[in-house]
């Protein structure tokens, strides 16, 4: 049910500017953040009632200092925002049964490979998506239709590289977590630590890193070349990240 | 979607892979029947985990490897119960 103040939010007369027009702006707009891309998957309401508890909650950590509510909150509207809609059609990519390959050994003793959509490479190995050498991640975002076109380049990440030998780009996500620490998409340091706790046999030498904001099927052509340059590393097994 | 035809495409040549997202693309996984997917309560562009969480990354890995080791068909998905933040009590929903 619409408040009062909703109501007026809604005038456009008065503000220049509907509800609708406000939260879409956050996806790629005016006011584009991609941590909250998902207010323009939200209907009205829904957004609506997402940021009169994030005000409640905020409301409540002056006196708590609890951070944590604001952060499930976000996290359940990324949830509800993303969720398939009640009549939406099905995704072509829908299948009913999948590869399985069985395991041969224990992980314990195996060669673990990594694949990521993080958008991550190294720095003196630019993709240089375009043609554009040292494109910031601010172009990326503005660029996200022409890389949706496009078939993704695939970057080689050493399993010994430093952090500072990466940089990290990607028009379809907020890359600040990513910047500050690779693991959260790109766990170069915990496989090194799974391989020295003995949790795993060994490590690739190569990872590989793309963004995954791509034309679906341009990477599905180029799949079978990726594959044989994955295979080339010899893991026994994958660990995939998609972002 | 992207990491989900890798998988399927890496699975197909006989080596065994795990896949590890957000609860908010759990649908994806669903819907593509990925050959073992690991579902994290972490906010997107966090998969793993929060930045210099070192502990929850870990752990959310070696979920990932238990899964490796114990599936037995296509399209099982796990739902990981960890807190986003360390010191936190409870898990993300």
């Amino acid at each position: 049910m619409s408040t009062g103040g909703y109501d007026r939010a809604m005038d456009t007369d008065t503000y220049g500017e509907s509800f609708e027009e406000f939260r879409k702006s956050f996806s790629y707009g005016s006011r584009s953040d991609l941590n909250f891309k998902f207010l323009k998957g939200m209907s009205d309401e829904e957004a609506s009632e997402f940021f009169r508890h994030l005000l409640d909650r905020l409301g409540d950590a002056y006196d708590t200092g609890d951070l944590a509510p604001l952060i499930q909150l976000a996290y359940e509207a990324q949830i509800q925002a993303y969720a398939p809609k009640p009549g939406s059609p099905p995704s072509r990519y829908t299948y009913d049964d999948g590869p399985f390959a069985p395991t041969s050994m224990p992980v314990a003793g195996s060669t673990v490979g990594l694949v990521s959509s993080s958008g991550h490479f190294l720095r003196d190995d630019d993709p240089k998506p375009f043609g554009i050498e040292g494109m910031t991640q601010a172009e990326a975002e503005d660029r996200i239709d022409d890389f949706l076109r496009e078939a993704p380049a695939l970057s080689e990440i050493p399993h010994d590289c430093l952090p500072d030998d990466l940089a990290v780009r990607h028009g379809g996500y907020d890359v600040t977590s990513a910047s500050i620490d690779r693991n959260v998409s790109l766990p170069v340091d915990v496989l090194a630590e799974a391989e020295a706790a003995g949790l795993i046999g060994g490590r690739t030498t190569t990872y590989f890193s793309f963004p995954g904001a791509t034309s679906q099927g341009r990477l599905r052509k180029i799949l079978p070349e990726w594959i044989d340059r994955i295979a080339e590393e010899e893991p026994d097994v994958m660990l995939l990240v998609p972002l | 979607m992207s990491v989900g035809h890798v998988a399927r495409a890496i699975e197909e040549t006989g080596t065994p892979t795990v896949v590890v997202m957000v609860r908010a693309f759990r649908h994806v996984a669903e819907r593509m029947t990925l050959p073992r997917t690991v579902i994290t309560p972490f906010p997107m562009g966090r998969p793993l985990g929060a930045a210099g969480d070192t502990e929850t990354q870990l752990a959310t890995v070696t979920a990932a490897f238990d899964l490796l080791d114990r599936a037995a068909g296509p399209g099982e998905i796990i739902d990981l119960d960890l807190p986003f933040r360390p010191g936190w009590s409870t898990s993300l929903p």
